[in-house]
């Protein structure tokens, strides 16, 4: 099966305030499937979200490519349709909300697309329904809560029928009871419309729920796979700043001392089951 | 020592029809020296009830007294009282406004009125604490730093004002877990070497179970309980759930485990701990 986006040799470099030449990515190969749920983790500065502005052509590549759905975001084009395959979530809420009542913030993108006005309201219906939002529709934005208003800008997103949705620390905002909320969004979205997630975050109790985890560093991916096989690494995750899950720390530092442990630890429950037998 | 709240009710947009009740009948008091992590659900009450701590809200109902002194009174020492406690609010990047890093640090310490020598040396010693070379960061213009480099900035601002009483409103949100483990230490050394009052207002379990050694629950509009990290996470789970919170981590491995037979002692809250504990009974080194 084709992936719905590919990063061949992916390079970005940019000049900086002081002149300096920035090599922000560095030949990035990566193959992301349709309806797949991917997380981006790595320490501030790595590189997670100038890689995620490509994936809409929001950023373009200094070198290699960059193909959504096999149209190359150098070709200007395709921008239009690149745009509405790759939609985006970005970190505060705030900052993406544009009208004074909920179904009508849905509807702008719409609206700016050219979309028939009769297909309008079932399109926003249909996004409202999809994050649960359904009963906020003729709300004020600014008195949700702050995980009620990401839901908003995601239906926002889902109302424009987009194959992919980036999500840039969509959750860095909320309270534990918002993260949830979005993370179960996220979830449902790519069980309902197998639309593809590609999810950056700092929490690994999200990451540790996609299909797949890439881990970046300065520019470069150091390490992927299944969330089991990515988050048992807990020596190398410390090395680059990052939390390996409670369960998959508490294994290693059990395993140094002699326990003998099955791999791939990296839940509560897991690390119960095999104490426990 | 201390601040002291007494039958503090606040009602927010008072007499008008969007009129909403945020804190009702809470009376506290924090000593210094105390470690004290505020924990509850979004519209608890948490920010309303630490912004009453420096006077940046005042009481509907109620007295706020900061080391005695009534804050709704005549005495002359009211201002330098608020002084002494410091609010570092929710990103505080985003209040850093000056040219440099210096000018920025500069600003609480001057309007206090303190001459250039004294600024100077408030702005060394606060960027000092949280790790920031003054050699080389005092010149720069904050907003070319990292956001983890402009936090410790936000709060090297709030130090240099010397607080008895430290208000730290979630500093980790938003930053990596390397950043936040560089900040965390930061403000445990503030608090080991000054022996201040933290109020720190956080949404994670684990930092108010590794930090503190007193823990506030709010929920709705009132504080549910007050005990240690030991007493709350581990004997209040019930009263935990009701008001949406969750039990650290740590917490949940250790129930999980005792429940399939290890035997745990109770009150293990940190990961040393737990590893400890784990290789005792299974007879490890």
């Amino acid at each position: 099966m084709q992936p719905l986006i590919e990063l061949q040799d992916l390079t970005h470099t940019y000049t900086d305030a002081e002149n300096n030449q920035v090599l922000a990515l560095q030949k990035i190969n990566l193959q992301i499937g349709q309806g797949e749920f991917l997380a981006v983790i790595g320490a501030n500065g790595c590189g997670k979200s100038t890689l995620a502005k490509h994936l809409n052509a929001l950023l373009l590549p200094t070198e290699g490519k960059c193909l959504v759905n096999g149209m190359d975001t150098l070709d200007e084009k395709h921008l239009w349709d690149i745009r509405q395959t790759v939609g985006m979530v970005f970190q505060n809420p705030d900052n993406q909300i544009v009208a004074a009542i909920v179904e009508e913030d849905v509807a702008f993108g719409l609206e700016n697309i050219g979309v028939p006005h009769a297909e309008i309201r079932p399109r926003v219906e249909a996004a409202l329904k999809a994050v649960d939002m359904s009963a906020y529709a003729l709300h004020a934005p600014h008195l949700l809560s702050g995980g009620q208003k990401q839901r908003v800008a995601i239906a926002g997103v889902v109302a424009l029928e987009p194959r992919c949705i980036v999500m840039d620390e969509p959750t860095a905002m909320l309270d534990p009871l918002g993260r949830k909320e979005i993370l179960a969004t996220v979830k449902k979205l790519q069980k309902e419309k197998q639309i593809t997630f590609v999810y950056i975050t700092h929490y690994m109790n999200e990451a540790m729920q996609a299909d797949r985890v890439i881990v970046m560093d300065q520019g470069r991916i150091v390490m992927q796979g299944k969330p089991a096989e990515v988050f048992s690494r807990v020596a190398e995750l410390q090395a680059l700043h990052l939390e390996a899950p409670l369960a998959a720390t508490v294994a290693a530092d059990l395993r140094r001392a002699g326990l003998n442990l099955p791999q791939g630890i990296i839940t509560n429950e897991e690390l119960a089951e095999a104490l426990c037998q | 020592m201390s601040i002291r709240l007494e039958h503090v009710d606040f009602t927010y947009m008072q007499g008008t029809p969007y009129e909403k009740q945020a804190l009702s009948d809470v009376s506290l008091t924090i000593n210094k020296g105390e470690f004290v992590a505020v924990i509850g659900h979004t519209g608890s009450g948490k920010s309303t009830m630490v912004q009453h701590l420096n006077g940046l809200l005042r009481p509907s109902k109620g007295k706020v007294f900061i080391e005695d002194v009534d804050l709704a009174g005549k005495d002359p020492q009211i201002k330098a009282c608020k002084q002494k406690v410091g609010m570092v609010f929710q990103y505080p990047e985003h209040q850093i406004f000056a040219e440099t890093v210096f000018e920025d640090i500069a600003f609480g310490p001057r309007n206090k009125g303190m001459s250039e020598e004294e600024v100077e040396q408030q702005v060394r010693e606060a960027m000092n604490f949280v790790g920031m070379d003054y050699a080389t960061y005092a010149k720069r213009s904050p907003f070319q730093l990292s956001g983890g480099q402009m936090r410790r900035v936000a709060i090297a601002g709030v130090i240099a004002m010397k607080p008895d009483y430290l208000i730290l409103d979630e500093p980790s949100a938003g930053l990596d877990p390397g950043a936040k483990e560089a900040i965390f230490e930061r403000i445990m050394k503030l608090y080991q070497a000054r022996k201040i009052a933290i109020i720190l207002v956080t949404h994670s379990m684990e930092e108010a179970a590794r930090y503190a050694n007193r823990i506030l629950v709010l929920s709705k509009s009132r504080i549910l309980l007050d005990g240690t990290p030991g007493e709350i996470f581990l004997h209040h789970r019930e009263e935990l759930r009701q008001a949406s919170l969750d039990i650290p981590q740590t917490v949940q491995l250790v129930e999980l485990l005792r429940r399939g037979g290890l035997k745990l002692p109770e009150g293990l809250l940190t990961e040393p701990a737990v590893v400890a504990a784990i290789k005792k009974v299974r007879g490890l080194h």
